[in-house]
């Protein structure tokens, strides 16, 4: 019925990371796993390893970013890659260039990778499907849909810390419905089998059928935090204020911040989480953010084993892929001669 | 791909043979002279060299269809689609005649724009006869009336806003009671005007999966709502344009029961596709008037077979490549319905409780009722022939559908109609007689 997931390449491989939807347990598991490889590296003299030296790496950001541009770059340059930053956000795409045309030109610059960052949901899987295919995708955040390095590095900060996920209670706090990070969290935690995800948040902010991903709606944060494992909160844009989805930032902290009243609801050794960049006093307590129990700068540190993981994975799928392409044009070759 | 003989001017007649009538069991020969049905015995007295015969003995004829909504995106959007290659299109579909929609550029909102649309129509040999709406406000801008009486005494039988919702309530009120002074019925679609219109997706399990900015069910039912209370107090006609949902079927019920004076239909890709399958971005799917749930589809055909709905259309919307090739929520919507018309509108009576008779009263018989048009009696000698040849049994398949409309954006053209959840598809007209012409479709042509 739907088009096939472009993610994996004819071998059945990944060839893009796109979206943690239509990934198995066994995939995520190899990212993380290959990602504690990485995650030494920072401890090392020389930080640095050789495994895409000689490929060049492009972060196509249509959308402003520093972190995630940041994160990425520095993956890519541990991995010894060039890396190309494209400012898209104030270039071609506002001179009314097409998205497609976009892509061709910055195919003929003969790059290995593409980072995408795109303001529109499926922008990913549209170059996914569109682009050269020597190039491999990350999608580096598509719209509402999907941010899948930011849910993979939030499984390895979980993982780091509790180890199984099998018993844990997760609860994701906020604006469900506008972000990419709850959709890939939901996606990776469902997948790993947590014990249970929790989704609160003022109505407004919960997408329609939510229930469909997997998750249990609580009616209040209270509720919700009641013997949890995992706390994860997201950040609520200011737009949200003006646009009457919710009253003030204010009324927001009252009735779904992180207080530290309320963090003691939830297990003692709950993990505090949080995509960043946080607003303190709108979701989360300044006290509870720089808490003994948040991890939320350790999760940015992880960030970048996590994606020169998955850097290292693709494009190591992508060049057994064309091996392979090779060997059996040079075997069709010798029998035509022969 | 196409042939069409003039049968107006030269004493060409054309003789179509043992043609079953639909609701009639015994086959009989149609004769057409000058453009208009004819006694059959005038070919015994006529040189063979002026009679053409078209053999319909495994067709079906029926009357020619009337689409409520379609876009011919002529003038000002002719990379799209234009008058001539939409009005073939259509008549291969079995139009032969097709309401097109003002939001053209520019609108149509003035007599200059209805000739050009007429001169154009009329200029095509062997096509379905383009009839303009008028656009309600001038520029579709839901501000300023267009001059309605001037624009019906040029040609237009309804007046619409085409997919712009309009944000005034003063002005859809003021509308509605000046077009109910010269009995101009409105055509419209039950879209608010701020919930929901940034969405492209049903607010549903799909597009939370897939992060897409929604169209809730409440876009439609409010809008609505405000049309039939307006209605209430103003008796105009208004006819209510592809209907999407089970609530909004129950409003218009409702609003049939008290009496007022509201028809609706419904799109015919919405009798069979839901929201699920914009699954993977594929923007096939992606409709102006979203797709909706199981439940909803099921409500449209209840509503075709009650009653409820009165009419269906096709929602032609025919796109350039370009329009599907971004990401799912910038894509251009639409179906270009016209190529694939009749193997789904064959497969409307497996859906609902109505008969292909019934089916075909839909696109014929009510339309031309919510139109205002004159009906005569159908197939009566000295009256103007319009009729379709329909072969019910060819098979159409990808590679040997006609692709007649300058818009190649129908999921059928990359979708296999079983997964689809389609039967095989079947059924094309193979001739249809219009407007003083005759073409035959898939024959050389000898243009």
């Amino acid at each position: 019925m739907s088009l096939v997931d472009p993610q994996f390449n004819k071998a059945g491989t990944l060839q893009h990371f796109i979206d943690l939807q239509g990934l198995d347990a066994e995939i995520l598991k190899r990212i993380l796993d290959t990602a504690e490889g990485f995650a030494g590296i920072n401890d090392r003299k020389v930080k640095q390893v050789p495994l895409l030296r000689g490929k060049t790496v492009a972060n196509l950001f249509f959308e402003n970013s520093t972190r995630t541009r940041t994160a990425f770059e520095l993956a890519a340059k541990r991995l010894s890659a060039d890396i190309l930053n494209v400012d898209l956000v104030t270039s071609s795409t506002s001179k009314g260039e097409s998205l497609l045309d976009t892509l061709r030109v910055l195919e003929s610059l003969q790059c290995d990778m593409f980072i995408v960052r795109h303001g529109d949901s499926g922008a990913a899987h549209f170059i996914a499907r569109h682009v050269a295919p020597e190039i491999n995708i990350i999608n580096g955040g598509d719209g509402q849909h999907s941010h899948p390095t930011q849910g993979m590095l939030d499984m390895f900060t979980i993982r780091r810390h509790k180890g199984d996920f099998s018993n844990l209670i997760v609860v994701i706090i906020g604006d469900i419905k506008h972000s990419r990070v709850a959709r890939s969290d939901i996606a990776a935690l469902t997948t790993l089998g947590a014990g249970e995800v929790r989704v609160v948040g003022p109505k407004t902010l919960m997408p329609a059928d939510v229930e469909s991903m997997g998750v249990v709606v609580y009616p209040t944060l209270d509720k919700a935090l009641h013997g949890a494992d995992v706390i994860m909160g997201l950040r609520l844009q200011k737009e949200r204020m003006t646009n009457a989805t919710v009253p003030s930032s204010g009324e927001f902290y009252r009735t779904f911040g992180l207080s530290p009243k309320r963090l003691a609801l939830a297990k003692p050794d709950a993990l505090i989480m949080h995509p960043g960049p946080t607003n303190r006093g709108v979701e989360i307590a300044g006290s509870v953010a720089d808490g003994k129990q948040s991890v939320i700068l350790e999760q940015v540190t992880y960030g970048i084993a996590v994606r020169m993981a998955v850097m290292s994975m693709i494009m190591g799928n992508s060049d057994a892929m064309n091996a392979q392409t090779r060997a059996s044009n040079e075997t069709s070759a010798a029998e035509v001669t022969s | 791909m196409r042939q069409t003989h003039q049968l107006t001017g030269a004493d060409t007649v054309c003789r179509v043979k043992g043609a079953r009538l639909s609701g009639q069991s015994e086959p009989q020969d149609i004769v057409v002279q000058h453009g208009k049905f004819a006694a059959c015995d005038i070919v015994e007295t006529l040189d063979r060299q002026h009679l053409i015969d078209i053999d319909a003995s495994n067709c079906l004829i029926l009357p020619g269809l009337i689409d409520l909504y379609s876009r011919c995106r002529e003038p000002g959007l002719t990379r799209k689609g234009n008058i001539a290659s939409e009005s073939v299109a259509a008549l291969s579909a079995g139009f032969t005649h097709v309401m097109c929609t003002p939001d053209t550029v520019p609108a149509v909102d003035s007599v200059a724009t209805v000739e050009l649309i007429n001169h154009r129509s009329d200029k095509v040999q062997g096509g379905a006869s383009i009839i303009p709406m008028a656009a309600m406000t001038v520029a579709l801008q839901g501000e300023q009336l267009s001059e309605l009486a001037t624009l019906q005494a040029a040609g237009c039988p309804v007046a619409s806003q085409a997919d712009v919702p309009i944000d005034s309530t003063t002005v859809l009120y003021s509308a509605m009671e000046y077009a109910s002074s010269f009995d101009m019925p409105l055509l419209l679609t039950a879209r608010d005007s701020q919930l929901g219109i940034d969405g492209c997706a049903h607010a549903g399990a799909m597009a939370t999966q897939l992060g897409l900015p929604t169209i809730p069910v409440a876009a439609e039912t409010v809008a609505l709502s405000r049309i039939i209370e307006i209605c209430r107090e103003t008796h105009c006609a208004v006819h209510i344009s592809r209907v999407s949902s089970s609530r909004a079927v129950k409003q218009i019920h409702e609003a049939k029961q008290a009496g007022l004076p509201i028809t609706c239909d419904v799109g015919i890709h919405h009798l069979f596709y839901v929201d699920e399958l914009v699954a993977g971005y594929d923007a096939a799917f992606h409709s102006q008037v979203p797709f909706r749930s199981h439940e909803d589809r099921q409500a449209l055909r209840d509503g075709l077979s009650t009653g409820v709905i009165d009419a269906i259309c096709s929602d032609h919307a025919p796109q350039d490549i370009d329009a599907a090739l971004a990401p799912f929520p910038v894509t251009e919507p639409g179906l270009s319905a016209y190529d694939w018309f009749i193997p789904l509108m064959l497969q409307v009576p497996e859906v609902t409780e109505l008969t292909l008779a019934q089916v075909v009263e839909k696109l014929s018989d009510a339309p031309s009722g919510i139109l205002g048009f004159s009906t005569p009696e159908p197939f009566a000698i000295g009256s103007s022939a319009s009729f379709i040849v329909l072969d019910e049994q060819a098979t159409i398949t990808p590679e040997n559908v006609q692709a007649l409309s300058a818009g190649l954006n129908n999921p059928l053209t990359s979708h296999d109609a079983s997964s689809l959840g389609l039967a095989p598809l079947k059924g094309k007209v193979s001739a249809a007689v219009h407007s003083g012409w005759l073409t035959q479709f898939g024959q050389d042509t000898a243009e």
